[in-house]
């Protein structure tokens, strides 16, 4: 039998698995030949095994709009997507040319504000960011970095090339998915991966704690690290759990921690301990009362003290959601040439900005046929796809650009690239995106590998968890086949 | 323009106590503090002394922040029924008679200027000053006879607020914004400079919430003696000009500049939190007194 | 010279969270306060199955007394009123209105156990997440539709299967006193409450003491605390009222006798509170040891002379004491009952 020749229907999107003419892609051909092997009934015990797996392990995420029932397990495809090393070496490249740039502009913008004044980037578009923390100027981060972890979320276009959607600079989510669907599979197809020659994802742990070790305050001989989490009703609170288990370090909440002094302490059972780094998931506005948003009750008054003070350091720094805000985004490619003086390796996508006229009158008269943002949701949220959209659904969303202009974005509706996916009893193209991981330690690193998120819904463009989507272990080959 | 002259006019030499006392029905602890009271240093005054003392007692830092107003930080962990901050500088001003009168300055210069761009934030609106349509009509209303300079038509809005608003303690507070204080036309002096601020910025004119003291002779009916606000408005060439639409007048030396903002949010006096018992009490209590008398010393 | 590249400087394992240290507790002592109701709830179930229509009220007094004794008699008169056999079992089993109920113990030991998911073994987790998707995968009237009996025996294996995985994969540290002291507490306070059930049973009759009733009562009371074999062992097959009070409070060598467990906790306490010259000498180690002197001064003719019931309250409030003070103890800067947070921000006015 075969799992997906015969039903398979191709459409006019790029296929990761078939190419122009229905073969395979030369690096999917061997997994195409085990599941070749494989009748369909092993293929769904094999399915249930790694959902049953997922469920008993607690690897779920929390969704908000439900009090009952709050876990859900991330929907989990068996069938990877492969990644051949030359296609990996240049996205490798982009991410990390794209990460330095972004670094150095945060530093920039947080100082001497040269591309401000250079007028490279608009400074009203900087000071009007929600996340630009005027709280933070002129102060030094830590070793000069201010993402130490940052997702970015690539897509392929019509033609196969790999492209930017945008960049997680806050608290970017999945990479515990990243290393448990690696786990999965293992179990699953134990024989393939020797076959494969896929490289490792599990370093990712162990090089994040490097990272954080990195920016220990100075003096500081034996640093202890804690992953501060909002608590387990957070949706990441299984991430959370699963990096500190991981990294090997205490997993605190925001009541866990006083600061005295200027100083972080932890509440043990043998009294204070001293706390020097903290990979925190938590945002910036919740961080310290004093500070921030006063009503929040997750974080630890006195701590951006503590931090400004250089007595501990946090990772990552406070501020950096300004260039993850998607207005900032369409403005990468030009950094990338201010700072750096290359041509971006990873392209953007083509992006209006509705705070700039021309572009506002040409979103306006051209909405139904655009994907529209608002500038700093995350998740799916506070989005329109124009061409999948109703009349009144467009209308709502034409009017909240006019009357908020810097708040939208709108980009080109890109098909996303399709890759086979087991749905109900059959193999179906469904599209995909990829988030890896750059970790930016005393160097920047790309875990290879990373999360590859799907849209199970059919025609479906929206990978997010919250929003029906699902993964798919990534494979990043040591080869090209 | 005044040239340098033999006989430089004698600057002002200002001394204040700003001094915050909260009082607690029971014990506060883990209180954690800023507090913007320094006066800043720039070309119309020169802190010559500051110091600021804190009880119950507690190490006290500073930062530098995005206004470039110096701000204190300090925390509390013990329990303690009061807290009392208090803050005293001694402040050099130069005297009105030494600085540039205002020249007038075309909205097409405001235009082309190259800071510009960088005054992005003091045009646009900000939590206590929402660009809302009601304060436009205001500014349409007093700027119909059509626009003249950039300094003239801010005193031409700062002019009107100060003779259509009634200055009246205890009808506002210190979370009225600019629109709230339109509705009432009344308020103090907070209020007024957030209504100033909005014209402004509803004119096109950049400006920004001051915050700092008034060494003030003549008060105002139910005026009490307090930190004070106003504006300032940026002219090109001539940089921030102030204007206090409580008091009518363009700052001169005996105003003393603690520090600028977007509007009141950026640059609170005292801010901070604690937990504990609720407070009782609190009492602000501002002294500005003049040190030197006025008369010319030889330059 | 070379320099080899260092790995990441091991973490130090410093001391435990207050935080962890006490959802270890109390995910120790939801789980064997779960297995408790469920012993009990099963014990008599069979019980009142062995003598139905012996007695129109001695359903009705029977489910009374055990409300009565596990202390949730005013909750249930409010939600239900008159107890019997199908009101009585749910209400322990799956209203999540009682706190106490084997639902809601699960679902609150498996949030503390959640909370501190890094710090305990996966297969400490699993298990608590098993027995949690058990008991969500099934609803009240499938259950008694079944027969309880299945249901029961699976809560209990559950919780074995815990103790069991807690004893092989939880390392011997300061956690591992939590989970100890949790679980020892509450089997202690459960002791005492299932011996007091059997006070509140008032007799039909006088003529009825001593006989098949009030012989399988006390049955019933062993069966519940685990205790029937190990009881015969020592008195062979005479259960006599005093006997089995003796046993279930002075026993040495009993894992749920009183005594038993009260010198466990005694030793995990003094574990817990250590010599730590930071940390005086806390009321809730000398709680403890004061219980302890108590018990093995004291033998059955002071106990029944104090009046059983008198006796139980008192241990019963020592208790709850010493858990008290243990939280505190163990909490460093204690938060507030409820955390209140004040702004003074924005409070000064400028004029």
């Amino acid at each position: 039998m075969s799992l997906f020749t015969t039903r398979y229907e191709r459409a006019s999107f790029f296929d990761e698995m078939f190419g122009a003419s229905g073969e395979f892609r030369p690096h999917y051909r061997r997994l195409a030949e085990r599941l070749d092997t494989l009748s369909e009934g092993e293929f769904n015990q094999r399915r249930a095994a790694v959902d049953l797996a997922f469920l008993r392990r607690g690897v779920t995420f929390t969704v908000y709009d439900n009090t009952e029932g709050t876990e859900r397990i991330f929907p989990f495809d068996l069938l990877p997507r492969i990644i051949p090393a030359r296609e990996w070496t240049r996205i490798e490249a982009g991410l990390i040319q794209r990460l330095t740039a972004l670094n150095l502009f945060l530093h920039d913008i947080y100082h001497e504000q040269k591309i401000l004044k250079d007028k490279v980037v608009p400074a009203a578009q900087v000071f009007s960011a929600k996340h630009f923390r005027r709280e933070f100027m002129n102060f030094s981060v830590p070793r000069d970095v201010y993402v130490h972890i940052c997702g970015s979320d690539l897509i392929r276009d019509h033609d196969g090339n790999y492209m930017v959607l945008e960049d997680n600079l806050r608290c970017p989510s999945g990479a515990s998915y990243m290393i448990e669907n690696r786990a999965a599979m293992r179990r699953a197809f134990p024989n393939l991966f020797e076959s494969y020659r896929v490289r490792p994802v599990e370093g990712y742990a162990e090089t994040l704690l490097k990272s954080l070790l990195h920016i220990a305050p100075a003096g500081c001989d034996h640093p202890n690290v804690v992953v501060l989490t909002p608590g387990v009703c957070n949706s990441a609170y299984f991430e959370h759990t699963f990096l500190a288990r991981q990294m090997g370090v205490p997993i605190v909440e925001g009541r866990d921690l006083v600061v005295r002094n200027s100083c972080v302490y932890m509440r043990t059972i043998g009294g204070l301990v001293p706390v020097h780094v903290i990979y925190r998931r938590i945002d910036d506005d919740f961080l310290d009362p004093t500070v921030f948003r006063p009503d929040s009750v997750l974080g630890v008054p006195g701590l951006v003290g503590a931090y400004r003070s250089g007595n501990v350091s946090l990772a990552n720094s406070i501020g950096t959601g300004v260039a993850d805000d998607k207005v900032i985004y369409a403005y990468v490619p030009k950094m990338i040439r201010y700072y750096l003086d290359e041509d971006p390796i990873l392209p953007n996508v083509k992006t209006y900005l509705a705070s700039e006229p021309a572009d506002r009158k040409f979103i306006l008269e051209n909405i139904g046929k655009l994907v529209v943002k608002s500038a700093n949701e995350a998740g799916g949220y506070g989005m329109l796809i124009g061409p999948a959209s109703t009349e009144a659904e467009i209308a709502d969303f034409r009017a909240k650009v006019a009357a908020q202009p810097r708040n939208f974005i709108a980009q080109d509706p890109i098909q996303l690239s399709r890759a086979p996916t087991w749905c109900d009893g059959s193999l179906e193209g469904r599209h995909i995106d990829l988030r890896p991981y750059i970790l930016h330690g005393e160097k920047i690193t790309v875990t290879p590998g990373g999360l590859t998120r799907v849209a199970l819904r059919r025609g479906s463009l929206v990978v997010n968890s919250s929003q029906g989507g699902g993964s798919k272990d990534t494979w990043v080959l040591q080869g090209d086949d | 323009m005044s040239g340098p002259t033999d006989r430089a006019p004698a600057r002002m030499l200002l001394h204040l106590i700003h001094r915050t006392t909260f009082v607690y029905g029971g014990d506060a602890r883990d209180s954690f503090n800023e507090v913007r009271l320094r006066p800043c240093d720039d070309e119309n005054q020169a802190c010559r002394q500051f110091s600021l003392r804190v009880s119950p007692e507690s190490a006290v830092r500073d930062y530098t922040d995005f206004h470039g107003n110096t701000v204190h930080f300090f925390d509390v962990p013990e329990g303690h029924a009061r807290l009392v901050i208090e803050a005293e500088s001694e402040v050099e001003t130069v005297p009105d008679a030494s600085r540039a009168a205002p020249a007038p300055v075309g909205f097409d210069a405001l235009a082309a200027s190259p800071e510009r761009e960088m005054q992005a934030e003091f045009l646009a609106d900000s939590r206590y000053v929402p660009l809302a349509p009601e304060i436009w009509r205001e500014v349409q209303d007093v700027l119909s006879g059509g626009r003249g300079d950039v300094w003239g038509d801010a005193v031409r809005l700062g002019r009107h607020i100060h003779s259509t608003f009634k200055y009246r303690p205890k009808t506002t507070g210190v979370t009225t914004t600019a629109t709230d204080a339109l509705k009432l036309r009344a308020g103090v002096c907070q209020d007024f400079a957030h209504v100033m601020l909005g014209m402004c910025r509803c004119a096109g004119l950049p400006a920004r919430y001051v915050s700092g003291y008034f060494l003030n002779v003549d008060r105002l009916p139910g005026e009490v003696e307090a930190s004070h606000a106003w504006v300032e408005v940026f002219v090109p060439g001539q940089g921030w000009l102030g204007f206090d639409p409580t008091h009518n007048r363009s700052s001169d030396e005996r105003y003393i500049k603690v520090g600028v903002g977007r509007d009141y949010a950026d640059i609170s006096p005292v801010s901070g939190t604690y937990r504990g018992a609720p407070t009782l009490s609190l009492d602000v209590d501002v002294k500005v007194s003049q040190l030197n008398s006025l008369t010319a010393v030889p330059g | 010279m070379q320099t080899t590249p260092k790995a990441p400087a091991a973490q130090r394992s410093g001391p435990m969270l207050s935080r962890v240290a006490h959802s270890l507790y109390w995910m120790s002592l939801y789980i064997e306060r779960a297995e408790n109701v469920a012993r009990l709830l099963d014990v008599n179930l069979q019980f009142l199955l062995d003598f139905q229509g012996l007695s129109e009220s001695l359903p009705q007094e029977h489910w009374g007394s055990i409300l009565a004794s596990s202390g949730g008699a005013e909750l249930f008169a409010e939600l239900h009123g008159e107890p019997d056999s199908q009101n009585v079992p749910e209400f322990l089993a799956f209203d999540q209105r009682n706190p106490n109920s084997i639902l809601s113990c699960v679902l609150s030991a498996r949030e503390n156990a959640r909370m501190i998911r890094d710090q305990i073994s996966s297969e400490m987790w699993e298990v608590i997440n098993e027995l949690y998707l058990f008991l969500r995968a099934r609803n009240a009237a499938e259950v008694w539709r079944a027969g309880p009996y299945e249901f029961f025996q699976q809560v209990k294996r559950y919780s074995h299967q815990f103790q069991g995985l807690a004893d092989s994969t939880y390392p011997r540290s300061e956690g591992w006193d939590f989970i100890q002291f949790g679980k020892l507490i509450e089997r202690a306070d459960k002791t005492t409450r299932i011996l007091d059930v059997k006070y509140h049973i008032l007799l039909p009759t006088a003529t009825d003491v001593g006989g098949a009733v009030d012989t399988a009562q006390w049955h019933a009371v062993l069966r519940s605390a685990s205790a029937l074999d190990a009881y015969r062992r020592y008195y062979v097959h005479e259960i006599l009222p005093w006997k089995v009070a003796d046993f279930l409070i002075f026993s040495d060598t009993f894992p749920r006798s009183l005594c038993y467990c009260v010198g466990r906790l005694d030793g995990y306490l003094h574990r817990i509170l250590g010599d730590s010259p930071a940390r005086p000498r806390a009321p809730a180690a000398v709680a403890a040891h004061d219980l302890l002197a108590d018990l093995k001064s004291r033998d059955i003719e002071y106990v029944l002379q104090m009046g059983l019931h008198e006796f139980l309250i008192e241990v019963q409030k020592s208790l709850d004491r010493i858990g008290d003070e243990v939280v505190q103890t163990t909490m460093f800067f204690p938060a507030d009952p409820e955390p209140e947070e004040h702004q003074h921000q924005q409070t000064q006015q400028q004029q």
